[in-house]
Order: C-alpha cells, then sequence, then structure tokens
C-alpha cells in the first residue's frame, strides 16, 4: 500500500478524538494490506483497547512484537489490555519487558507502575511511579498515577499533594479530581468527596465512574444512617427491662432518636452541593432505598411497640422478641440495598497509551 | 495468496463494529472468497445488498459463490406462480443472472393484484412520498429540501425559525431590531436523528448552497496541512455565498483543546476559531452550521458569541417523523399491510438508525423466510413488530451522558432543553 503512512496518520488522528470504531475499521483495510507493518497492528491494539475489546488488543499488540520485538509499544499495549482482563502477572511481565526495552521513557515506568499497582503490589508501583516522575515531571498522568500508589500505600497526605500537582498541569484532569474524591472519603468527609465526584463528572460527563461514584456515596451515607439508627434503637429497647422507666419516656426515647438520625442524615446532606441533593431526592426515591428506609423504621417501630406495650412481668420474655425483630429489620434493610453499600469506588486507569 | 486468519478476524471485528460500512463488508467478502470460505462471503454480500440493494461489485461477487450458497434460486424467484418482489435483495441480486426474464412486465401484471403497502392512516401513496424525502434525513444526499421536508419535529422547526431562519430571511426587520447575524447554530443531540437532514434543509430554506463537511473530511484536514486546509474550505464558502457551510461531528473538528495531545489537532482548532472570527467580521452570505452528538466535548472557544454561540437540540423523532422513516426505508421493500402510525407508536424513543436497523431485521426475516420455504413473500406488520421486539433504542449510552451533563454541567444553563427534556422522560 503506498499511502500507509496516511492512512495510519488518518487511523491516529481518529484514535486522538477517540473514535476506536471508524479507527478499527479502517485499520482492518490497512493491515489486510500491510499485514507486516508493526506501527498498524500497534494502532489496532490501541484502536481495540479503546473500544474495551481486550482480547483483540492482545492479539493485535502480539502480532505487533512478532513484526518487531524490539519496538517498547506493543509490550505497554498487550500490559495495559492485561490489566483490564484481571490477568496481573503477565501485564506486569508486558510492562516490564517494555520498561527493558525503553528504560528512559517515562511511559514505560508509568505501565510498570499501573500493572503493579493493580496486582497489589505498591512497593514495585512507587519505585516506578518514582522514576517516571524523575524523568516527565510534567506529566500530569505522572502525579495521577503517583497519587493512587500513595493511596494505596496509605499515604493520604501524599497522594493529595500528587493529585493537586497533576491538577495544577491539567486542570481538566477528572481522573485526578475522582482520586481526590477518594481521598476526601478516607477522611470520612463525604460532602468533600461528593464536591469532588461531581467535579470529575462536570469535566467528563461521557466517563460514568464518577456518577457512579456519587451514587455509590450517597447509598453508602442511607446504608450508614440506617446501621446508625438500628444500632441506638437495639441499644434503647434494654432501657426499660434497665431502668423501669415509664412507657412515655421510652417513646419519646424512641422519637428522638429517629428525630435525631434524620437530623444527622440531613445535616450531610446539607453539606452537599445542590447537584448531590437533588441525586439525594433521586436516591430515596429509588424502590430498594425506600423499601430499606421501610423495613429498618417500620421493624425498630415493632420491636419499640413490643417492648412498650408488654406488662413489666413479661419483659424478659418479650425484650428477647424485639432485639431479634430489630437485628432482622436491619439485615433485611441491607439485603434490600443489596449490596450497594459493599460496593467499591471506581477510579479511572491511565488513558490507553498513546506512542 | 490467501489472507491470514487474524487479518480475516480483525476484520470480522471491524466489520461488527461498523455493520453500515458497505466498502469494508465488500473487503471482508473478497478477503473470505480468497480464503474458500464462501458460505460467510455470501452472508456478508447478503447484508451489502441489504444495505445498497444496486451494489454492482456485491452483485458481480455474488455471481460466483451465490450459485452455491442457498439463496433463492433464480427460476423460482422468477416463477409467474409468485408475486415480483422487485428490490428484495436476494431477488434483485440474482436478477442479474437470468436476463431473460423480464421484471418490469411482471411487475405491471401483478400489479394490481398485490395488496395495498401501507394501512392504517389516511395518506395515500401520493401522499406518502412526501414522507419519503423527509425520511431522507437519516441517510442520503439531497439538494433543494425545505423544512416541509422534515415530517414531525415541529418544535424543532419552530425553534430553527425563530433563533436562525427569521433573521436571516429579513434583512429590514433585522436592522430595524438591531438584530446581530454574528454567529452560527450548533444542532446537537442524539445520534441518528437527522441533525444533517435538518441543516440541509435549513439550506434550502435559504436557498443556499451547502457545503457539507464529514468527520472523514476533517480527519483527512489533520492529515495534511490542517491549517491551510481549513482555511481553504472557508476560502471555498465564501466564494460560493450564498452558502451554508455545515461542519457535521463538529467535536471531533473543534474538541476541547485540553484533550487534544496532538499538536496538529491543537493548530487545527486554533485555525477554526480565526476564520469563525474572520467570517463574524465579513459574513455576507456565509452561514455557519454545526452538528455534534457531544456538544459537551466542544472547545467552549468554540460557544462564545459570534461563533457557535446558538445552539438547537434536536431529540429523538416524535410520532410523525418516526411514520416518515419507516416510509422511506421501506418504500423500496415488498411490504404490505403496514400500519404506520401502529409502528410508530411501538418506538417511542427509537432513533431514526434504529427505525432503519428494525426495517433491515424485518426484511432479514423475510428473506430467511423466502429461503427456507423457496418462495419470496411480503413483508409484513408481523416482521416488522417482532423486529421492533429484537431491535433495542441504541440511544441509552448517549443519555446517560446527556444526564450527566444535565445533572453536573449545566451551570450556564445551555443545556436547560435537555434538562427539561429528561425530566419530562423521567431519566433525570
Amino acid at each position: 500500500m503506498t499511502e500507509l503512512p496516511q492512512e495510519l496518520a488518518r487511523a491516529s488522528a481518529m484514535l486522538d478524538v477517540r473514535r476506536f470504531d471508524e479507527a478499527s475499521a479502517l485499520l482492518a483495510r490497512v493491515v489486510s494490506a500491510e499485514p507486516e507493518s508493526s506501527r498498524a497492528w500497534c494502532l489496532m491494539a490501541r484502536a481495540h483497547l479503546g473500544a474495551e475489546r481486550y482480547t483483540e488488543a492482545i492479539s493485535a499488540a502480539n502480532r505487533a512484537v512478532s513484526l518487531d520485538p524490539a519496538d517498547e509499544w506493543p509490550h505497554r499495549l498487550a500490559s495495559n489490555a492485561l490489566v483490564h482482563l484481571g490477568n496481573f502477572p503477565d501485564a506486569l511481565r508486558a510492562a516490564d519487558e517494555a520498561r527493558r526495552l525503553a528504560p528512559g521513557y517515562w511511559q514505560t515506568h508509568v505501565c510498570v507502575a499501573q500493572a503493579a499497582l493493580a496486582g497489589q503490589r505498591p512497593g514495585v508501583a512507587a519505585e516506578a511511579a518514582s522514576r517516571a516522575r524523575a524523568l516527565a515531571p510534567n506529566e500530569p498522568d505522572v502525579h495521577f498515577l503517583s497519587g493512587k500508589v500513595s493511596l494505596a500505600r496509605g499515604q493520604l497526605a501524599e497522594a493529595r499533594e500528587h493529585q493537586e500537582q497533576a491538577l495544577a498541569l491539567d486542570p481538566a484532569h477528572s481522573g485526578a479530581m475522582n482520586e481526590l474524591g477518594r481521598i476526601r472519603l478516607r477522611r470520612h468527609d463525604t460532602a468533600g468527596a461528593i464536591r469532588h465526584f461531581i467535579s470529575a463528572a462536570r469535566a467528563t460527563p461521557e466517563e460514568r465512574i464518577y456518577s457512579r461514584n456519587i451514587d455509590v456515596v450517597l447509598l453508602r451515607t442511607v446504608s450508614r444512617t440506617i446501621y446508625v439508627f438500628t444500632l441506638v434503637a437495639l441499644i434503647l429497647i434494654w432501657i426499660p427491662a434497665v431502668t423501669h422507666l415509664d412507657r412515655l419516656p421510652f417513646v419519646i426515647a424512641l422519637g428522638m432518636t429517629a428525630g435525631l438520625t434524620a437530623a444527622c442524615f440531613a445535616w450531610i446532606v446539607l453539606r452537599m452541593p445542590r447537584e448531590a441533593r437533588r441525586l439525594v431526592r433521586r436516591t430515596l426515591r429509588a424502590p430498594r432505598v425506600a423499601a430499606a428506609l421501610a423495613l429498618a423504621s417500620g421493624g425498630v417501630a415493632v420491636a419499640f411497640g413490643l417492648v412498650a406495650f408488654a406488662p413489666a412481668a413479661d419483659l424478659t420474655g418479650v425484650l428477647p422478641v424485639a432485639v431479634v425483630i430489630t437485628v432482622a429489620a436491619r439485615l433485611a434493610a441491607f439485603a434490600a440495598l443489596r449490596g450497594a453499600a459493599r460496593k467499591h469506588l471506581r477510579v479511572v486507569p491511565v488513558c490507553c497509551p498513546p506512542r | 495468496m490467501e489472507p491470514e486468519p487474524t487479518v480475516l478476524d480483525s476484520l470480522r471485528k471491524a466489520v461488527e463494529a461498523m455493520p453500515d460500512d458497505v466498502p469494508l463488508r465488500l473487503h471482508l467478502a473478497t478477503m473470505l472468497l480468497q480464503a474458500g470460505q464462501r458460505d460467510e462471503a455470501v452472508r456478508q454480500l447478503g447484508a451489502v445488498l441489504q444495505r445498497d440493494p444496486g451494489n454492482a461489485q456485491a452483485l458481480g461477487l455474488l455471481q460466483g459463490p451465490a450459485a452455491d450458497s442457498p439463496v433463492i434460486s433464480p427460476e423460482r424467484a422468477g416463477s409467474p406462480a409468485v408475486p415480483p418482489v422487485p428490490h428484495a435483495t436476494p431477488a434483485g441480486a440474482d436478477a442479474g443472472k437470468t436476463p431473460h426474464y423480464d421484471w418490469s412486465q411482471a411487475e405491471d401484471e401483478l400489479r394490481d393484484v398485490l395488496p395495498a403497502m401501507f394501512v392504517g392512516g389516511g395518506e395515500t401513496e401520493d401522499s406518502a412520498s412526501a414522507g419519503i424525502d423527509e425520511a431522507d434525513a437519516y441517510d442520503t444526499e439531497q439538494a433543494g429540501l425545505t423544512l416541509a421536508d422534515v415530517a414531525g419535529m415541529t418544535e424543532v422547526k419552530q425553534r430553527l425559525e425563530a433563533a436562525f431562519l427569521a433573521p436571516m430571511r429579513n434583512p429590514e426587520l433585522r436592522r430595524l431590531y438591531g438584530k446581530s447575524l454574528r454567529g452560527g447554530l450548533l444542532l446537537y443531540g442524539p445520534p441518528g436523528c437527522g441533525k444533517t437532514f435538518i441543516a440541509r434543509a435549513v439550506a434550502g430554506e435559504l436557498g443556499a448552497r451547502f457545503i457539507a463537511v464529514s468527520f472523514a473530511d476533517i480527519i483527512d484536514m489533520f492529515v495534511g496541512q490542517s491549517e491551510r486546509n481549513i482555511h481553504e474550505l472557508f476560502e471555498i464558502a465564501r466564494r460560493n455565498a450564498p452558502c451554508v457551510l455545515f461542519l457535521d461531528e463538529v467535536d471531533a473538528i473543534g474538541q476541547k483543546r485540553s484533550q487534544l495531545r496532538n499538536t496538529p489537532m491543537r493548530s487545527a482548532v486554533n485555525q477554526l476559531l480565526l476564520e469563525l472570527d474572520d467570517i463574524s467580521g465579513n459574513n455576507d452570505g456565509v452561514f455557519l452550521l454545526a452538528a455534534t452528538n457531544h456538544p459537551w466535548d466542544v472547545d467552549s472557544a468554540l460557544r462564545r458569541p459570534g461563533r457557535f454561540d446558538r445552539t438547537l437540540l434536536v431529540l429523538p423523532p416524535d410520532a410523525a417523523a418516526r411514520e416518515g422513516v419507516f416510509r422511506y426505508h421501506l418504500k423500496d421493500r415488498p411490504v404490505a399491510g403496514i400500519d404506520l402510525a401502529r409502528l410508530a407508536g411501538q418506538t417511542d424513543g427509537y432513533s431514526g438508525a434504529d427505525i432503519a436497523h428494525i426495517c433491515e431485521t424485518a426484511a432479514e426475516r423475510a428473506l430467511m423466510d423466502s429461503v427456507r420455504l423457496s418462495e419470496p413473500r411480503m413483508i409484513g406488520l408481523g416482521d416488522l413488530e417482532a423486529a421492533i421486539g429484537e431491535v433495542k433504542p441504541s440511544l441509552g449510552a448517549w443519555f446517560d451522558t446527556a444526564r450527566n451533563v444535565a445533572l453536573f454541567a449545566n451551570e450556564n444553563g445551555s443545556y436547560d432543553d435537555l434538562a427539561a427534556y429528561l425530566r419530562k422522560r423521567r431519566i433525570m
């Protein structure tokens, strides 16, 4: 094919504007005409990576490796795809090979750090990230990745510093904003975390990870509210048995518990940005959340009712039943939330590796 | 030389990703023939002919493998006992192999005994032809269109008239009210919903020439000297005034510079800004229109006053537009007893491209039945309804992103109309 450089440039331009399917179609024609072009196979791998076709990306990258074994790029592409497929040892091996071939190129160290981080080897990741920073101190992705590594090692202050540096270099780096949100969350600052997630979603609305993270945080907040409410209720149920108080103070205590829990939740919500408050309304109206709240409050009300209306003589028999009802309500509420509270926050990887 | 399996696999993946890319399918079919995989080649050629019934290359390639494949034999297809299927893909494909059979005559003879194509709705065949043009929005180029050719979408037309066309057409009133003509109009909305067609209709309304710059043209610009190419494009528009310059998929050319690592593309955006400002200064007869599925990816500099400062949301087709799209995609196919209003009612939330896909799926179903029964049959309402069950609306991903935009990135109210639509549809 005489037009190979132009076709590759065209494909490269398509990849730059994230038109992965069009690029794949063009590159399929190119590689069928020029199957010996290593660069064409690399671009093909990058197109597949962008379109989340990881197995195909690995095949294309392997083909490029067989054509030009001294090139580091296909190893990085393969490593990236392997990380997405969860094959971390092979991803790290491919990244290591890329680094061996081009030790002076910062991207190879970023690739090693990313694979090591995914494979739960923060020590290796930290060392590679440090080397990448030395080679390319002005690359936002290097600081972004360094921040992720620091967060994985529990170094919150350092992680925050790196992400802020990434944002200073690229104010629209939504990945760094997302990471700052995760750091805030580690510090139990829900409102602050949501603010960062919203900034990330605003900067890159097509990336669904950020809005999903907001949903996860909101669901966690609801879930924790239910947890605290049922826990306090569980303690309060013992009051009549221990103190032999009258029915009225007991009912007042229940009302106060419910009121305080609702006030705490409202306080958390009010500290959130306007956009998040709108989402809270939607979250609370969601059927499974509404069901969870109804189960928890209904269960606690029944348990309190049993204890409050039981004659003092029967209290010892009624109390275990009330405890069981409260615990069951809590478990049922969590089941209604269907593991929302256990969902992990998502992180964004460094973008698919260009040359 | 026999192609390698990896190459064939790559081509298959590419075809899966771009099912409507006819040249790519033809390329795959050619390679499959070379590899001796005739059955799959015939399938690919059949798919090509579904999308482009007269494709000479596909017909030529079919001459070889078709004899061995389970498509309808010309003798059967040409049997006087069955109604003619003038535009059906397999029959059309085989028609080239039966020079002795006069398809036109057969069509004339049987015209009276064929059932009506469309039922329900009050429109006659003649009035339906107007609808055919309306829906042309979704695939082909057509000169001389006006907004009257756009089926349904009344709200979009009204807003277009108020925001763009009325000031353009009334220079005296424009001067009286001091209304500026600076800037262009950015059409945005989900993919496959008629933005390009509306742009052509606007050109028709203004009686202007129409220069459309597609994504492929944009990419070609980046391959050469992008700044010079962009400058030349605008010069051509100025020379051809009155002229509508339409930049399709403007997010590709005007992507946020912060997202672009590639220096030539960054400079292309800068050049585009320069040209837009030049046009604003001397805009006699050059009207700027652009379309994008992702306005949020367009560099904010492009959307400042005097550039693409007016936006118009083009939403999925309403019921009237959907009827038009169905009518267009079925007009050249052998159909009978189709209740367009009923189909339109069942496809709320579908894009024009989705409806085209439904029609293709229904045609495929009828084709497969014909192959099985060795007797061509008409495409019926049942085929289309079954296809609607199979084809799901493709706009979910777009609306997910749109929801994020309306929720988090609508600080200055740019997406209020989108937010209102999402609330109305209970997406937000």
